[in-house]
């Protein structure tokens, strides 16, 4: 028998039983599948058929038996089928809005199953309605049609790979073409995470070749390969001190290239809320008598000095002085190249 | 067979089991469902939903009595379901699932995002709880876009369908005003998320940027929504129209922007590992700062309108550090959150 119809076969016929079934009749029921060679090999294979199931959303529970109900195998159907979520209107809405635009990316860790969840979340509600319908709308309007297709399908297919690697502790082996060098360089890395900044996704992990956490942009990933052995045993334990949301917000100018610096910049009115925001959450804002003053530490300057000048000339880098020469020396190269 | 094809093909099956799973309680609450449609639903084709129903003909329940089977049939065009053995809603969320909905929800935010991804941990199977909660901590699909109570606020007025009163930084003007707007939706385009609303002043659906969203107060109005033929037809922005704004990127620069995905489009290499690309449908003063963001490494070349918005707001920058800075005495605020 085919395994699809074999499991699909066994959790109807699980979910029909009035009461937990023996492993025999179990047995008795798929005589081809687990009567094989040895009790031994059978017992493993409906193991495996349970693992399966489970993580398609299918538990089967095995209850010791007592005065009223025999031992054996069930599926406890509070325990199978999708519940009411039982939300409000509006949190019912946050889902639909958010997971519909993410799917609409083309490129989401686990895209699959986000769109599965998706489409059993009208189940979850008892009047999915207007969220339904919104979350139909977002889908059109976020969908990024003809823009880069072939490279968001790449970074797609390696962001579902190691979204698997990530959930599953599967080292990988990778070739990467990092910015600063030309030649690519392969290494191990154990996967702790996937983030998404600037709408590009990076993985962060435990890099072999340099014995420490690094970055990966995703785009520059040149081949993947995930550890085949044991796919159900991990090859790692993620370090303890390691956080994703740590690594996820860090602004260009907070990679530590340098010893910290204090620096300063003026925003002039009228300043807009993404350009005040677009400093992170741990800028010191205040207001001064000619707009507002952004208060950051940089530990690579350059990168810095881009984002003010990319802010346009309502931005000006104040101090320290030697950021300040250097926007001033970027401005009369591009200026020299204008004229 | 080859361990890829093998990993495909079980794969396939894998996915073939989860969509019937959805798919037979999907027919039986929406009895006589087009085939067109319920194929759309489950994001397959017609032929690849008639061989999932012929795949369905073969599963029962032992002992194998008539009534032992999943009974799913079509009938001029319309799938009905006889009999479902206990198939009646889908199973609970897997916890990939549940985490990629998280992530998404995380990434958006509103007042309920905890709320919402408590409650979609409590709807996966009890023993895979503790792994998507080492799951969720794994994926950061991104900062949300403002503070959860707009957010809250703009998802609780599309859900009940009422009008909002925005307060809103426009750019052009450099200034925020008021504004009522009717919203539909909330999108994302390249890394932005935006609110798709009908603004009955201007008598059409335009998208607000949601980071400059200052306020948003419901309103006690309700509004008819759109048809979804309307909204099909919908778009977050006009169409593409103009030429092209053409850059010239250093090979640093190029390495960057072309590996992330839908911003440029290469029109060729140059030496030593730089680029020409194109950015469409973007004004002069977008790719402007765009191309400032990689400092000396990137240039605006044409259309000459745009090269010339380009050295403009070069000569413009250069001349206020031509002059001393001038620090000015500040009033804390504090951190900003905004």
């Amino acid at each position: 028998m085919q395994k699809a119809q074999r499991l699909l076969d066994l959790a109807a016929f699980l979910l029909r039983a009035v009461e937990p079934v023996s492993w025999r009749e179990i047995q008795d029921q798929f005589p081809d599948d687990y009567r094989g060679s040895s009790s031994e090999a059978a017992i493993r294979k409906f193991e495996r058929d349970k693992a399966e199931l489970l993580e398609l959303g299918i538990p089967i529970r095995y209850v010791v038996g007592d005065d009223d109900l025999p031992a054996g195998y069930l599926i406890d159907k509070d325990e199978f089928y999708l519940p009411d979520l039982k939300l409000p209107p509006e949190d019912l809405a946050l889902l639909y809005l958010a997971g519909s635009a993410a799917l609409a990316q083309g490129a989401f860790p686990y895209a699959r199953d986000l769109a599965h969840a998706l489409n059993k979340l009208s189940f979850a509600a008892r009047a999915p309605g207007a969220a339904e319908s919104a979350g139909l709308a977002s889908l059109q309007l976020s969908a990024s049609e003809g823009v880069g297709e072939g490279e968001q399908a790449f970074v797609a297919s390696r962001l579902e790979e190691l979204a698997r690697a990530v959930a599953a502790k599967k080292r990988v082996r990778l070739v990467y073409a990092g910015a600063e060098r030309q030649e690519p360089t392969e290494r191990e890395v154990d996967p702790y995470g996937l983030y998404q900044n600037a709408g590009a996704w990076y993985l962060a992990g435990w890099c072999h070749l340099r014995k420490d956490l690094r970055t990966f942009l995703l785009g520059r990933i040149r081949s993947l390969r995930v550890n085949p052995a044991s796919p159900r045993t991990p090859d790692f334990k993620p370090r303890r001190d390691f956080s994703l949301a740590e690594y996820a917000t860090r602004e260009s100018w907070e990679y530590p290239l340098h010893p910290p610096q204090r620096c300063r910049i003026r925003l002039e009115p009228p300043v807009s809320p993404e350009a005040r925001a677009s400093f992170g959450p741990r800028a010191r804002v205040s207001e001064a008598r000619n707009g507002l003053l952004v208060e950051v530490e940089a530990q690579n300057s350059e990168a810095l000095v881009r984002h003010v000048l990319s802010l346009g000339d309502r931005a000006e880098l104040l101090s320290p002085r030697s950021l300040r020469a250097r926007a001033r020396e970027v401005l009369e190269q591009l200026a020299s190249r204008c004229t | 067979m080859t361990r890829k094809k093998r990993e495909a093909h079980k794969d396939d099956a894998r996915e073939r089991l989860r969509r019937v799973l959805f798919l037979v309680p999907y027919a039986v609450r929406h009895p006589g469902i087009h085939v067109r449609e319920l194929a759309r639903k489950c994001g397959i084709s017609e032929k690849q939903l008639v061989e999932d129903l012929d795949f369905l003909l073969g599963v029962g329940c032992p002992p194998f009595a008539p009534d032992d089977f999943l009974d799913v049939y079509v009938e001029g065009d319309r799938v009905h379901v006889a009999l479902h053995q206990s198939l009646s809603r889908p199973p609970r969320f897997t916890q990939s699932e549940a985490a990629a909905l998280a992530a998404a929800a995380n990434a958006l935010g509103g007042e309920g995002k905890d709320r919402a991804v408590q409650a979609l941990r409590e709807s996966i199977p009890a023993d895979r709880r503790e792994s998507f909660d080492e799951l969720v901590t794994r994926i950061y699909a991104g900062r949300p876009p403002a503070p959860d109570s707009i957010l809250g606020r703009l998802e609780r007025a599309i859900a009940e369908r009422r009008a909002v009163r925005l307060l809103y930084f426009t750019e052009s003007r450099g200034a925020e005003g008021e504004r009522i707007a009717h919203p539909l939706t909330l999108a994302q385009r390249l890394g932005h998320w935006y609110l798709f609303a009908h603004d009955p002043a201007r008598g059409r659906a335009l998208p607000f940027r949601i980071d400059r969203i200052r306020d948003c107060t419901l309103t006690d109005t309700r509004f008819e929504p759109p048809s979804e033929a309307e909204l099909q037809r919908a778009h977050l922005f006009s169409e593409t129209s103009g030429e092209p704004v053409r850059m010239r990127l250093g090979p640093l620069a190029a390495a960057r922007a072309l590996a992330r995905p839908g911003q440029v489009k290469l029109v060729k290499r140059t030496p030593q590992g730089g680029a020409v690309v194109e950015m469409q449908s973007s004004s002069a003063d977008w790719a402007t700062r765009y191309a400032l963001s990689f400092g000396p490494d990137a240039e605006v070349l044409s259309p000459p309108a745009a090269r010339r918005h380009f050295a403009e707001a070069v000569r413009r920058a250069l001349g206020r550090y031509s002059r001393s800075a001038s620090p000015r005495r500040s009033v804390p605020t504090g951190p900003t959150a905004s």
